[in-house]
């Protein structure tokens, strides 16, 4: 994973000591109340997501969405990085008796936010596991979906996948007749024995800003203005969310 | 497994609190501190007795040492509430509501009620709204089709309660509406 850190980051970390950022990085949190009235169209480039939001929408798709999403490298990257820059600085304050009771408290919270976002990237990355193991053979059977995946993902999906129809063979199907013994049979009227996402599963979207019109499933067409939250299939939404006109929530 | 199968359907109401907790709030805080750098950006400085915005969690767990009293935000007060209840029970649509009020005001109503006018008015009249809401949204189970069914107006919480309820009926009724061209195979 690259990480591409400016200077001005640098130099923000070198010190041990949690210096304000500079102006540019100090990102404004939208701040949902302001929004109350509805009427406030803002565009979305306007109101700045950090990067710690930026994965907590991310989680949410993820966890939401029937099918697994791009992995999301470069912000992970980030935010990790940060983490470990921050732990080291506490680590630092911790170890120098003269640090004052201002200045025990003030590392109090960063280690609570600290652990926040530890909470958050461990539930999302546990959460694409799950679909990982549970699409696994779908996964290493469709190069269409590599890309989405990271390198280490798409290794365990590919060795997952092998191990379990090396245990299927070994503890079942050597015994039966050859034509019972594959493990990807599409019969008719018979679910498929690869499991694939079901895109059909709905989902609770919420219209990050006014969206291209899509069509319904019943031919009609689906328009969402910012804001608007809908319960649709997922597949009337998939390109939506791919281009994060959408978040699910 | 990688993931409990009771997180794999929905997500929790503490996961929803902790999303919710990222949100700004104005503390007056009773002890001094530098401007911090955090994950999520700088917050500071604090000087008593001037306000500062800083993010729920940050409040509550300063709220938790005694440290600050917390501003309540212009929605949480006893006329706002009770001016949305008396729309909500008067009207067949849902009233607007910050998309997080009911994390939000849970949170804060546990560790800051004594910053509040009224605490015990604000839970019943939030558990008044709460019902009459919980109510429109079992009604609109008989709108749900197989395509798309727009929910104006629900709130994060709302939304998970009536999550498994209302995906499986969806997709009950995809299934009955694909049925008939699925049954001429070629």
């Amino acid at each position: 994973m690259s990480f591409d850190w400016n200077e001005d980051d640098e130099d923000f970390f070198a010190g041990a000591s949690f210096k304000p950022r500079t102006i540019e990085e100090d990102f404004a949190i939208p701040d949902d109340f302001a929004n109350l009235g509805g009427a406030a169209i803002i565009p979305q480039d306007v109101v700045e997501e950090t990067p710690f939001q930026q994965l907590i929408r991310h989680w949410m798709n993820e966890r939401h969405a029937p099918d697994i999403l791009p992995a999301q490298e470069m912000l992970l990257g980030r935010l990790l990085d940060h983490i470990r820059k921050q732990t080291d600085d506490v680590q630092l304050l911790r170890a120098d008796p003269d640090s004052s009771e201002e200045e025990h408290f003030r590392i109090t919270l960063v280690q609570t936010e600290i652990e926040r976002v530890k909470f958050v990237i461990r539930s999302y990355i546990r959460t694409r596991l799950h679909k990982v193991e549970k699409f696994a053979r779908h996964i290493s059977a469709t190069p269409e979906l590599h890309d989405r995946l990271s390198k280490a993902e798409l290794d365990h999906a590919k060795r997952y996948a092998r191990l379990e129809e090396t245990h299927y063979t070994s503890a079942v199907l050597q015994g039966l007749p050859p034509d019972q013994q594959s493990l990807d049979d599409n019969i008719a009227f018979m679910p498929p024995m690869v499991t694939a996402p079901s895109k059909t599963r709905a989902v609770f979207a919420h219209a990050r800003q006014d969206c291209p019109p899509v069509r319904l499933p019943d031919g009609s067409t689906l328009e969402m203005t910012k804001g608007q939250i809908s319960l649709t299939p997922y597949h009337v939404v998939e390109q939506l969310l791919a281009r994060e006109e959408v978040e699910l929530v | 497994m990688a993931l409990p199968p009771s997180l794999r359907l929905s997500v929790t109401p503490p996961e929803l609190e902790l999303i919710a907790c990222e949100q700004l709030i104005e503390i007056i805080p009773l002890v001094a501190m530098e401007r911090t750098a955090f994950i999520s950006g700088a917050f500071g400085p604090l000087r008593p007795p001037a306000k500062c915005k800083v993010p729920i969690w940050m409040a509550t767990n300063l709220k938790l040492k005694k440290k600050c009293h917390i501003v309540p935000p212009d929605w949480l007060n006893v006329d706002f509430l009770q001016d949305r209840l008396t729309h909500e029970t008067s009207q067949p649509e849902f009233s607007q509501l910050p998309f997080r009020f009911a994390e939000v005001a849970k949170v804060l109503l546990d560790v800051a009620s004594d910053d509040f006018e009224n605490p015990e008015r604000l839970r019943s009249l939030l558990k008044d709204i709460q019902e009459a809401r919980q109510a429109k949204s079992r009604e609109g189970l008989s709108k749900i089709d197989h395509s798309e069914l727009s929910l104006p107006n629900l709130c994060s919480m709302e939304i998970n309660e009536i999550r498994p309820v209302f995906i499986k009926a969806m997709g009950v009724l995809s299934q009955l509406v694909r049925e008939p061209e699925g049954r001429l195979p070629t």
